[in-house]
């Protein structure tokens, strides 16, 4: 009984994939129109995607784009958030900034920044950066605020210095907030990604898509959709992978403390 | 067994060729004022004096918020007094420095360090090489009582546990002051006695200087040589009370002694004056 429940908690993400992709089967037979594929039609359509080198190549700058977005971002939010948290002029200064950039879609931003910088590669790493900027400093300052004064008083009286307190203290137990703001960072990354080539239509997966869409090809639209998809799954799984290790030490080990004085 | 490994300095310090007085900390005419909001300014404590021979354990005892927590601190130099100045060794305090060591009612152990790892900082900071810190600080973690437990996290110890992280930790880097924040107002009854049984054993072994804030009588006539007692706003020292009683102290035999059952009766009375006073005014 007990391993029947381990089985299908085990199971369940996988379950609901295919509740989703059996749902959606039947609905693209019932409607029965071109501009809605069948599941399998559209998965069936993956392979030729992945096999071809110029749309492998598409999506491998797109994620390289990415990558360099999102780590340039976080290199920048971090210190920054973190600064925020723990001085008060700091935050006075940037809070209003943020505050006006905070609900400007970042996508709104690609038309002039193209203006600015072309159609190319800065323009859309730019827009991710900005993306991700945003939640990665809300939480590293949110992290760093939260910073127990005395936490620091005792590493002050070991003899740290106000800069090996910020690296030391400040960074490692502000860190589970921090990477909270990462992951949700990288959903967004993602997310401008395909935005920024929806709009600058060069090269990447988005346009991979959207080109699909201009040419009718629906199939290969709903592909590139559950690839997109599937990148997403599979980056923040390993970012969880990742952060569950960095920050093991805020999960306890067992349900209770232990009753010992 | 000294546990403690002495320091030579501390050592050639407390020698009598130092001086006459043999003051640790010296307190001259401190008064510290808040500005609270609604540029209102609270006086927190007003014209304090007071002087800590070394190797005395000294209570500040007072009501909340009568300023006892901030005289610590600004021996811990981490508060600047508004006026007057603390002294340590006869040098004035300009900032925190391992030769004050805090231990915080709050424990502020670092939680993303094991045990071990928190006992080992600060002679690692210091720049104790590694195997002598972690030999150092497994026999002050055995001699805290947490033998078993330090590869553990803060976050799965029980509060009286990471107090007695907090004190190993404190004491691996040897400061020549203890300063303890209500170390055990956090804590159950029970938990408490045992720790205050534990700090008392482990300081008649190596009697550092120690500064102790609470607001237990029993607690703080049961430790100190010395109980300062405070009024409240602003916190000024009322008197201050010698503790005769003869160490080694055993809890169970003091309890019984009518000495130690006088002092805290008279404690309490100057306590309750100053509540009074403060009703009158």
């Amino acid at each position: 009984m007990m391993l029947l429940r381990a089985v299908v908690t085990r199971l369940a993400p996988l379950l609901a994939c295919l509740g989703l992709l059996g749902i959606w089967q039947v609905a693209a037979l019932i409607l029965d129109t071109d501009s809605f594929p069948t599941a399998l039609d559209a998965i069936r359509a993956i392979p030729a995607i992945l096999g071809d080198k110029e749309s492998l190549i598409n999506i491998l700058a797109s994620l390289r784009r990415m990558a360099i977005g999102f780590g340039l971002a976080v290199m920048v939010s971090i210190p920054l958030g973190l600064m925020m948290g723990r001085s008060r002029g700091v935050a006075a200064f940037f809070n209003p900034l943020l505050m006006i950039i905070y609900p400007v879609p970042k996508a709104a931003l690609m038309p002039i920044i193209m203006l600015w910088l072309g159609v190319g590669d800065v323009s859309k790493t730019l827009v991710i950066f900005l993306g991700v900027s945003l939640p990665v400093i809300y939480h590293s300052f949110e992290g760093g605020k939260a910073v127990e004064e005395k936490m620091l008083w005792s590493g002050a009286a070991m003899g740290l210095s106000a800069a090996q307190r910020m690296i030391r203290i400040v960074l490692p137990a502000a860190l589970p907030e921090i990477l909270t703001g990462c992951r949700t960072g990288l959903v967004l990354a993602l997310i401008t990604m395909v935005t920024s080539e929806m709009i600058a239509r060069q090269s990447g997966a988005g346009n991979i898509l959207f080109n699909a869409l201009d040419m009718g090809q629906y199939d290969t639209v709903f592909a590139m959709i559950i690839i997109i998809g599937a990148m997403g799954i599979g980056l923040d799984a390993a970012f969880e992978k990742m952060r569950g290790r960095l920050v093991k030490w805020s999960e306890p080990r067992f349900d209770l403390p232990l009753s010992f004085s | 067994m000294n546990v403690l490994p002495l320091r030579p300095d501390v050592a050639a310090d407390s020698t009598p060729a130092r001086g006459p007085a043999s003051a640790m900390i010296e307190i001259d005419r401190v008064s510290q004022v808040f500005q609270t909001a609604g540029r209102q300014s609270h006086l927190a404590l007003s014209q304090i004096s007071l002087t800590i021979e070394d190797g005395a354990f000294v209570s500040i005892l007072g009501p909340s918020g009568c300023g006892k927590s901030t005289l610590l601190y600004i021996v811990g130099g981490f508060v600047k007094p508004t006026d007057g100045v603390a002294k340590m060794r006869g040098k004035a305090i300009t900032g925190p420095g391992p030769d004050r060591g805090p231990v915080f009612q709050e424990f502020a152990l670092f939680p993303w360090k094991s045990v071990l790892g928190n006992v080992m900082y600060g002679p690692r900071q210091q720049g104790v090489k590694h195997a002598e810190a972690e030999a150092q600080s497994r026999r002050l973690i055995e001699m805290v009582g947490l033998k078993g437990f330090e590869d553990f996290y803060p976050k799965e110890l029980s509060g009286g546990m990471k107090q007695r992280v907090a004190l190993a930790r404190t004491l691996a880097y040897h400061p020549a002051v203890l300063l303890m924040d209500e170390p055990f107002g956090a804590l159950d009854a029970h938990t408490r006695t045992r720790l205050q049984n534990d700090l008392l054993n482990i300081w008649e072994r190596d009697r550092k200087t120690v500064l102790f804030v609470t607001h237990s009588v029993e607690e703080a006539v049961y430790l100190s040589d010395k109980v300062v007692v405070m009024t409240r706003s602003p916190g000024r020292i009322k008197e201050i009370v010698d503790i005769d009683l003869p160490r080694p102290r055993r809890r169970a035999e003091l309890l019984l002694d009518s000495r130690y059952q006088k002092l805290v009766v008279d404690i309490e009375r100057m306590i309750d004056d100053t509540s009074e006073d403060e009703l009158r005014t």
